[in-house]
């Protein structure tokens, strides 16, 4: 049980897909407009996450080792194939606004790279809890970066058609912020608070 | 004629520049931070880049034209499959730059297997099959010569992008910076600029 937990707690900080290891960026970066879509997306990466690391750490044995990376792409993209279809059909309109990206997962470093690095050399539950704090770690950036951009750069935080915070109508929002630019300022900002913090804590 | 050079023009222009695949839409920006510590990697994956996404764009659209489409199966099978068109050829391409070109092998080195999931390629097989994605806005079905031309020109906006990038980061490696700065978060910041810049071609022409 402590070691699941060092491994979930690694995964979400000290590991942290987007801040620390720098991979699956692409889609933070482009969807991370709004929370409600940063959400969504987040619960589809760590499904995907989850099921891909438990079936290949389930069969990390019988799999050979020269064809393995076909092998782990096949069963992510049935995982993703599976997100692809519930989303189309119960979320349309959240669909449409994530459009490509819902297939993209297929090729979200993360999810590839904790095949390769985790899954496919631990056991069942170890990989559960490295799926979950990966995902974890991932959502939890999205929504920190989904949250400042909306609610800065619309003046307004609306989910599920329903404004939920509002900064009032005198507050002229700077768009910049909710633009593609943003991202990129957004990113970069908070990765260098991230590193004074670090600094500060542990004086390195 | 003129009508379809039009078309060509506007799709190669729109694809490279206004909407620029790194910098306006943010697909494929693993290697635009990993290979862009020089011009001369920057370059090299720009070529690779550009080779599969054409190679794989057209492979791509026959198969669902041919197999997919005509079978039915298009609407939960086009993720496996396109992605495994994809790995074949990027890795029929390592064993051919391996051949002819050790150097430029040595130069591109874990980045090349990692085209396969790099996701620009994969979006743009993805974007000119599938009807309802964002194709520069518009909902379309492309045909073979166009889905081509499209393909080409995101691969040099890719280009563009990434040398621009490597040049300006050259540059930044020497100058002083804030310690908590150094290293990625000023590539974001730098990165951002340029989008900025990139946003002004926007209003360029409406397709």
């Amino acid at each position: 049980m402590k070691r699941l937990r060092e491994v979930f707690l690694s995964a979400l900080m000290l590991e942290n897909p987007l801040m620390r290891l720098m991979i699956g960026l692409c889609s933070a970066l482009a969807i991370s407009t709004r929370v409600e879509s940063t959400l969504f997306m987040g619960m589809a990466a760590t499904f995907v996450l989850v099921c891909s690391n438990t079936i290949i750490s389930l069969s990390r044995k019988v799999i050979p080792d020269e064809v393995r990376i076909p092998v782990f792409i096949v069963v992510i993209a049935s995982f993703v194939t599976i997100v692809d279809l519930v989303m189309r059909a119960y979320f349309p309109p959240i669909y449409a606004r994530l459009g490509v990206w819902i297939p993209l997962i297929v090729v979200n470093c993360i999810i590839l790279g904790r095949a390769e690095a985790f899954a496919s050399k631990n056991d069942v539950l170890a990989s559960v809890a490295d799926g979950l704090g990966m995902g974890g770690g991932y959502t939890i950036v999205l929504l920190i970066m989904g949250t400042f951009r909306e609610l800065v750069g619309t003046g307004k935080i609306v989910m599920f058609e329903r404004t939920l915070v509002s900064l009032g109508s005198t507050f002229q929002p700077p768009t910049i912020v909710v633009l593609f630019p943003g991202a990129f300022f957004t990113f970069g900002f908070l990765m260098a608070i991230l590193n004074k913090l670090e600094n500060r804590w542990w004086g390195k | 004629m003129m009508e379809a050079a039009r078309t060509y023009l506007l799709l190669f222009f729109g694809a490279a520049i206004v909407y620029n695949i790194l910098l306006i839409r943010f697909i494929g920006l693993c290697p635009f931070f990993g290979v862009s510590k020089s011009i001369e990697t920057s370059i090299g994956m720009s070529v690779a880049v550009l080779f599969v996404m054409t190679v794989a764009t057209s492979a791509c659209w026959l198969l669902w034209g041919l197999v997919l489409q005509p079978l039915g199966v298009g609407e939960f099978l086009y993720i496996p499959s396109f992605i495994l068109v994809i790995a074949a050829l990027v890795q029929f391409e390592e064993m051919f730059i391996r051949k002819v070109s050790p150097p430029l092998y040595k130069a591109m080195g874990i980045y090349l297997p990692l085209i396969t999931t790099n996701c620009a390629v994969l979006a743009v097989a993805v974007e000119s099959v599938k009807p309802g994605f964002l194709k520069l806005n518009i909902p379309y079905h492309y045909s073979l010569p166009e889905a081509v031309v499209y393909a080409i020109g995101v691969a040099c906006g890719f280009a563009v992008a990434i040398v621009m990038f490597a040049a300006i980061r050259e540059r930044i490696e020497l100058a002083p910076i804030a310690k908590s700065l150094r290293g990625a978060p000023i590539g974001f910041i730098t990165a951002g600029l340029m989008s900025l810049a990139f946003m002004g071609f926007a209003g360029l022409f409406k397709l």
